[in-house]
C-alpha cells in the first residue's frame, strides 16, 4: 500500500520541496495526505533515498544517553551531523527522517512553524468535525478510551458564539474556515453524524443543516460585535430568533404544505433539535419541552427547505432591521406561495399552529423578558395552551389583514417582534388612532405587527424602503426558490443570500428604523 | 505492550485514575474579612493533637506544658508554632519609615540572615528559642513542632530536642507490580515565551502521543498512563495588563498563547489524559490553593474525557499510587525563607514537616480559610513532586513506618527541555529530553539548552544515580 501511495505522492513532496521551498515534515505530510505518520516517514525515507541530493534531509534521533543512562534523548540534527550523534547515543538509537526542505533552517523553531500552521487550521475547523488533530488517527498508539464530546453541538458551538460575540478578531478567524468548509458539506456529513453522540438517529440531511446554520450564526455574530451591539442583547435576540427559526420552518412549511410530499415525522423534530441546540442560551427544560412540543408538529419537509430557511435565517438576523425589511418581502412572496398552492389556507394556518406550538418556549422566554410575564405562567402546558391561543389569534389577524399587508408593501415594520406581540393585544383597545395594524408570519414564523401610521410616515420611509426592497428583492430570490437550489444547498444558497444579507446591511444601516417606531410613540402621547 | 492485531497499532496502557483534589477546591470563595488567624489556629490544633499522639512514644517520661506554663530550669515538652524573626524580610513598612536605618543588604538568592532566630508560640504566649539543635536557617515560620527543653534564665527555651510530625502514614503498594506504566510530568512550558523553543515541545507532544520514532520508541509512548503538567504552561506580555482598555492587537497577544496551548494540548488529549495544574503565571488565582484553570481557556482540549484541569496542590490516585505535588511556589518560598542543599531537600523537609506550604499565609499567598488547614498532608503520598524547578532531581526518601516517597523536582521544560517520566510499577524516573542541534547555525537558545544540560548531568549524578540506575529495563 505504501509503495503505490509512494508513486502518487513523491512527485508531489517534490514539488512541495523544491518549488514551493516548503518543510515537509512526516506529520506534516501525514495530515496533508491523510496517511500514517509511520507511513508518512517511510514515504520520507523513500523520498530520500530517490531524490535526497541536494536537499537537506533532518534526522530524528532517540535513544537513550551514553553518558547519562537515565536520559531518553530526543535530537533532530541534519544528515551532516548524524553519525557525530548516533555517537552519543547508547546502543542502537532509533534514526528516522523528521523532515526534508531545501535548505537548512537557521532556527529549529522553522520546522515547527509550518506544522502549527497547519494544526491550527485543524483546530479551527468546527468542533463538530472530527479530524486527525482530534482523534490523533495517524500516530502509532491508539487509545480507545479516549473520548470527545466536541460531537456535543452545544458546547462547541456555544463556545464559538460566545467567541463572535466577545472578540471580533477571534470570530472572524473563527468564521472563515467555516465558510471555507461549506463546500465539503457532504464530507462533513458522515463525520458529523459519526461524531454526534447525542443525535445518531438524524437523517444525513440534519448535518448539512448544521453547518448551514452555524454558519451564518457566527457571520451574525462577527457583524454585531463589529456594530458594536451590547453583547448582552445578544441572547435575546439567539432566543428570539430561535423561535423564530422553528416557526420559520413552519412558515415554510405552510408555504410546502401543498407540494412536498410527505416525510416521516422525525425531521420536523430535528429542526427543533437543531435550533434548541443552536440557540445555546436557552435553558434545558426549554429545549425539552421544545422537543416534545415538537413532536406534535406533525409537518415536515424537505432537508433542502430547512437549509434554505436556515440560510435565510442566520443573515436575515444580523441585524434587527434588516430581518425585519426582509421579512416585508420574504412575507409577501410566502403568503403569495400559500394562496397560489392547491391547499385552502386553512391547512397552512394548521400547520403554523403546529409549528408555532413548537417554537412556543423560545418565544416565550424573549417575550417574557421584555413584557415581564409572571413566570409562573412557565408551566408547560399552560403555557403551551396560552401561546397556542395567541398564536391563534395572530394567525386570525393575519388573515384579515393580509389583503392591507399586501397592499402596503412598502411600509418598513420597524416594531420588534416582541413589541408587536403587545400591540397585537393592545391593537383592540386602542384603535382610535389611525393605526393600521399589520400582522403576518415572515420567513421566519414571527408574527410581525407592523403598526403603520398613514400619513407622513409612510412618505419619510418610502425611499428608505424602496432601496431595501430592492436588497431583499435578491435576498428572497435566493431564499424562496427551492427548486433552483436544490442540488447544492449548502453552496449554491449561501453564497448569494450572504452577499444580498451583507449589502442590504449596509444600505440598511445608515437610517435606523427605529426612527420611525419613536416617532410613533411621540405621537401616541 | 499490546498491539492491535487488525492494524498493527500498539494499544496504550491504561490505569484508573481518582482525583483527590476536594480538599484543595475553594467552595463559596468568600473575602468578608476573614483573618489568616484561623488557618494558624487549624494548623496548630491539627498538629498539635497529631504531635501530642506521638509523645508518648518519644518521650513520656516529660510533662507537657504552655509556653506560659514554663518554669524555670525544669524539663518539659512545649508544642506550637514556630515564627521566625527575620531582619531582611520585606515589610510594606519598611517603606514608611521615616528614619533610615543601615539594614544589612539583602542576598541576591534568599532573605537569611545570621541573626535570625526562632520564637515558639502557642494560643498562650511566644518564647524566644535557643540551642543549637534548633538551627534558624532550616526552619521556617508556620511549622509547627514539639520541642523538648527547659526555661533558662533570660526568659529563652533552651531546645535539646526536636520532634516533627513526620511522615504521615501511607498506604501500602505492593512494590514491583504489574507493567511498567508511566507518567509523564511536565512544567514550565511557558507557552508564547520568547526563550522558549516551540519544536521541543511539539516533540515532545509527538513523542508521547506516538508520532515520532520507530515501533521501539511508540512502544515507550504506549506505556504513558497520564500527562501532568506542573504549571506555568503560558507566558504572555504582563506588561500589556496596566488596566487600560486593550487594542485587538494587544488581546490576540494575551490570548495566542493560551490558543496555542490548547492546539497542542488537544494533540496530548486526543492520545494521553492529561491534567493542567495552575502555576505562578498562568491566567489563575493568585493565591493558594489555585483553583482549576477555566476549562473555557481551553476550548479545543476541554471538549475531550482525557482533559482535566486541576487544582494547584495537586492530588490523584492512579492505579493506587497516590501523587501530590505543587507547580512549585511552595518550594520557591521555602528557598527564599531557609536554606537547604538542594530543592529536593525542601521538598523532604516539608514531606516530614506534613505541611505542604508551612510558609502559607505568611510570605506566600493563601485564601483565609477559616475552618481548615488544606496544606496539611493527612496521607503519605508515593509521589510528591514540584514543578517549575530549576534542574531535574529525584530522591527516594523512606519514612519510619516504612513509608516510601519519590520526591521529583521538575525542571522547567522552556529551559531545559527536559520532562520526566515516572514508572508506576517502582517509582523510579528518569527523563526525557528533547533537542535540536542544527551544527553551526543552531540558534542561540539550543546551545544554551545544551550547556545546561550537560552542567546538570553532572551535577545530580551522585546521589540520584545510585538510585535509580537499575531502571534500564524498559
Amino acid at each position: 500500500m505504501a509503495e503505490t501511495a509512494a508513486l502518487v505522492n513523491l512527485e508531489e513532496i517534490r514539488s512541495f520541496v523544491s518549488d514551493r521551498l516548503q518543510v515537509v515534515s512526516y506529520k506534516w505530510l501525514s495530515r496533508n495526505f491523510l496517511v500514517s505518520s509511520n507511513v508518512a516517514k517511510r514515504l520520507l525515507e523513500e523520498f530520500v533515498e530517490k531524490y535526497g541530493d541536494g536537499l537537506v534531509v533532518i534526522y530524528s534521533l532517540s535513544g537513550w544517553l551514553k553518558n547519562n543512562p537515565t536520559t531518553y534523548h530526543i535530537r533532530l540534527v541534519p544528515k551532516h551531523m548524524l553519525s557525530d550523534a548516533k555517537q552519543e547515543f547508547d546502543g542502537n538509537c532509533s534514526v528516522q527522517v523528521y523532515s526534508i526542505q531545501a535548505c537548512l533552517p537557521k532556527d529549529p523553531a522553522t520546522l515547527w512553524n509550518h506544522e502549527f500552521v497547519q494544526a491550527e487550521d485543524l483546530f479551527k475547523q468546527p468542533s463538530t468535525v472530527d479530524n486527525c488533530l482530534r482523534d490523533n488517527r495517524f500516530c502509532g498508539v491508539v487509545n480507545s478510551f479516549v473520548k470527545r464530546t466536541g460531537g456535543a453541538t452545544p458546547l462547541g458551538n456555544g463556545s464559538l458564539q460566545l467567541k463572535s460575540t466577545g472578540v471580533s478578531g477571534l470570530s472572524s478567524s473563527y468564521s472563515t474556515p467555516q465558510t471555507a468548509a461549506a463546500p465539503k458539506s457532504i464530507q462533513k456529513n458522515v463525520q458529523n453524524a459519526g461524531s454526534n453522540a447525542g443525535v445518531q438517529s438524524l437523517s444525513i440531511a440534519k448535518p448539512v443543516k448544521t453547518e448551514g446554520h452555524v454558519k451564518p450564526d457566527l457571520a451574525e455574530g462577527a457583524q454585531v460585535a463589529e456594530k458594536e451591539k451590547v453583547p448582552r442583547s445578544l441572547p435575546n435576540n439567539k432566543k428570539a430568533q430561535s423561535g423564530k427559526n422553528s416557526s420559520g420552518t413552519g412558515g415554510a412549511l405552510a408555504s410546502m404544505w401543498g407540494r412536498a410530499p410527505t416525510k416521516p415525522k422525525p425531521d420536523a423534530s430535528l429542526v427543533q433539535a437543531d435550533n434548541s441546540r443552536q440557540n445555546s442560551s436557552v435553558s434545558a427544560e426549554d429545549q425539552i419541552c421544545a422537543r416534545e412540543l415538537a413532536d406534535y408538529g406533525s409537518s415536515d419537509d424537505d432537508d433542502k427547505d430547512f437549509n434554505i430557511k436556515r440560510t435565510s435565517n442566520g443573515q436575515g438576523s444580523r441585524k434587527r432591521r434588516v430581518v425585519f425589511s426582509y421579512s416585508d418581502e420574504e412575507d409577501e412572496y410566502e403568503n403569495a406561495i400559500s394562496l397560489g398552492s392547491p391547499d385552502p389556507p386553512k391547512k397552512s394556518i394548521l400547520c403554523s399552529k403546529d409549528n408555532s406550538k413548537a417554537s412556543t418556549p423560545e418565544c416565550n422566554l424573549s417575550f417574557e423578558e421584555k413584557e415581564n410575564k409572571p413566570e409562573v405562567k412557565k408551566e408547560k402546558e399552560s403555557e403551551a395552551n396560552a401561546n397556542q391561543h395567541l398564536e391563534e389569534k395572530v394567525v386570525a389577524v393575519d388573515h384579515s389583514k393580509k389583503a392591507e399587508s399586501l397592499a402596503s408593501e412598502k411600509t418598513l415594520c420597524h416594531a420588534p417582534e416582541t413589541d408587536a406581540s403587545k400591540k397585537n393585544n393592545a391593537a383592540d383597545v386602542v384603535p382610535k388612532r389611525r393605526k393600521v395594524l399589520k400582522t403576518r408570519i415572515d420567513e421566519r414564523g414571527r408574527e410581525v405587527t407592523v403598526v403603520v401610521w398613514e400619513g407622513e410616515e409612510q412618505d419619510t420611509k418610502s425611499d428608505n424602503n424602496s432601496a431595501k426592497t430592492a436588497e431583499n428583492n435578491t435576498a428572497s430570490n435566493a431564499l424562496n426558490r427551492p427548486p433552483v437550489v436544490r442540488k447544492s444547498p449548502a453552496v449554491g444558497n449561501t453564497a448569494p443570500a450572504n452577499h444580498a444579507g451583507k449589502a442590504g446591511n449596509k444600505k440598511a444601516g445608515n437610517k435606523d428604523p427605529k426612527q420611525g417606531n419613536l416617532f410613533s410613540f411621540f405621537k401616541k402621547v | 505492550m499490546e498491539v492491535d492485531a487488525e492494524n498493527g497499532l500498539l494499544q496504550r496502557k491504561q490505569s484508573i485514575y481518582k482525583s483527590l483534589d476536594e480538599s484543595f477546591m475553594i467552595e463559596k470563595e468568600t473575602y468578608r474579612g476573614q483573618q489568616y488567624s484561623q488557618i494558624y489556629f487549624a494548623r496548630l490544633h491539627l498538629m498539635r493533637t497529631l504531635l501530642y499522639s506521638l509523645l508518648p512514644t518519644w518521650k513520656p517520661h516529660l510533662p507537657v506544658c504552655t509556653v506560659l506554663g514554663l518554669e524555670e530550669g525544669k524539663d518539659c515538652i512545649i508544642v506550637g508554632t514556630i515564627y521566625k524573626h527575620m531582619k531582611l524580610k520585606p515589610s510594606i513598612l519598611d517603606e514608611y519609615s521615616k528614619e533610615r536605618s543601615a539594614g544589612p543588604l539583602v542576598q541576591p538568592h534568599n532573605f537569611m540572615h545570621s541573626d535570625d532566630y526562632l520564637v515558639l508560640e502557642d494560643e498562650s504566649g511566644r518564647v524566644k528559642l535557643r540551642g543549637a539543635l534548633l538551627l534558624p536557617s532550616v526552619y521556617v515560620t508556620g511549622i509547627v513542632v514539639a520541642l523538648h527543653g527547659k526555661e533558662t534564665g533570660a526568659g529563652d527555651f533552651m531546645v535539646e530536642d526536636v520532634l516533627e510530625a513526620g511522615l504521615p502514614h501511607q498506604i501500602a503498594r505492593p512494590l514491583n507490580s504489574g507493567d511498567d506504566k508511566f507518567v509523564v510530568f511536565v512544567s514550565g512550558l511557558s507557552v508564547g515565551s520568547s526563550s522558549a523553543n516551540p519544536l521541543h515541545f511539539q516533540l515532545f507532544v509527538d513523542h508521547i502521543t506516538g508520532h515520532l520514532g520507530d515501533e521501539k520508541e511508540q512502544g515507550i509512548a504506549a506505556q504513558i498512563v497520564q500527562v501532568v503538567i506542573a504549571g506555568n504552561s503560558v507566558e504572555f506580555p504582563r506588561g500589556l495588563l496596566n488596566g487600560q482598555n486593550l487594542g485587538s492587537r494587544d488581546q490576540s497577544k494575551l490570548s495566542e498563547p493560551i490558543k496555542e496551548l490548547d492546539i497542542l494540548l488537544t494533540q496530548i488529549a486526543a492520545g494521553i489524559p492529561v491534567d493542567i495544574m495552575p502555576g505562578e503565571n498562568d491566567p489563575a488565582n493568585f493565591a493558594l490553593p489555585q483553583q482549576p484553570l477555566n476549562r473555557c481557556l481551553f476550548p479545543g482540549s476541554a471538549a475531550f474525557n482525557t482533559f482535566r484541569s486541576c487544582t494547584n496542590p495537586h492530588t490523584f490516585e492512579l492505579d493506587n499510587v497516590r501523587f501530590l505535588g505543587t507547580s512549585g511556589q511552595t518550594i520557591d518560598d521555602l528557598a527564599k525563607y531557609s536554606d537547604g542543599k538542594g530543592k529536593l531537600e525542601f521538598l523532604e523537609r516539608t514531606i516530614r514537616w506534613r505541611h505542604l506550604a508551612p510558609t502559607a499565609p505568611n510570605t506566600l499567598g493563601c485564601y483565609p480559610f477559616t475552618d481548615r488547614d488544606p496544606f496539611f498532608v493527612e496521607v503519605c503520598p508515593h509521589v510528591y513532586f514540584a514543578g517549575n524547578q530549576d534542574k531535574f532531581e529525584a530522591s527516594l526518601i523512606k519514612g519510619s513506618d516504612g513509608q516510601v516517597v519519590r520526591l521529583i523536582c521538575i525542571p522547567r521544560f522552556a529551559e531545559t527541555g527536559t520532562a520526566v517520566m515516572l514508572n508506576l510499577r517502582n517509582l523510579e524516573c528518569h527523563t526525557l529530553t528533547f533537542g535540536s542541534h542544527f551544527g553551526s547555525s543552531g540558534s542561540s537558545v539550543n546551545e544554551r539548552l545544551e550547556l545546561k544540560r550537560s552542567s546538570f548531568v553532572s551535577s545530580y549524578s551522585g546521589r540520584y544515580l545510585s538510585v535509580v540506575s537499575e531502571n534500564q529495563t524498559l
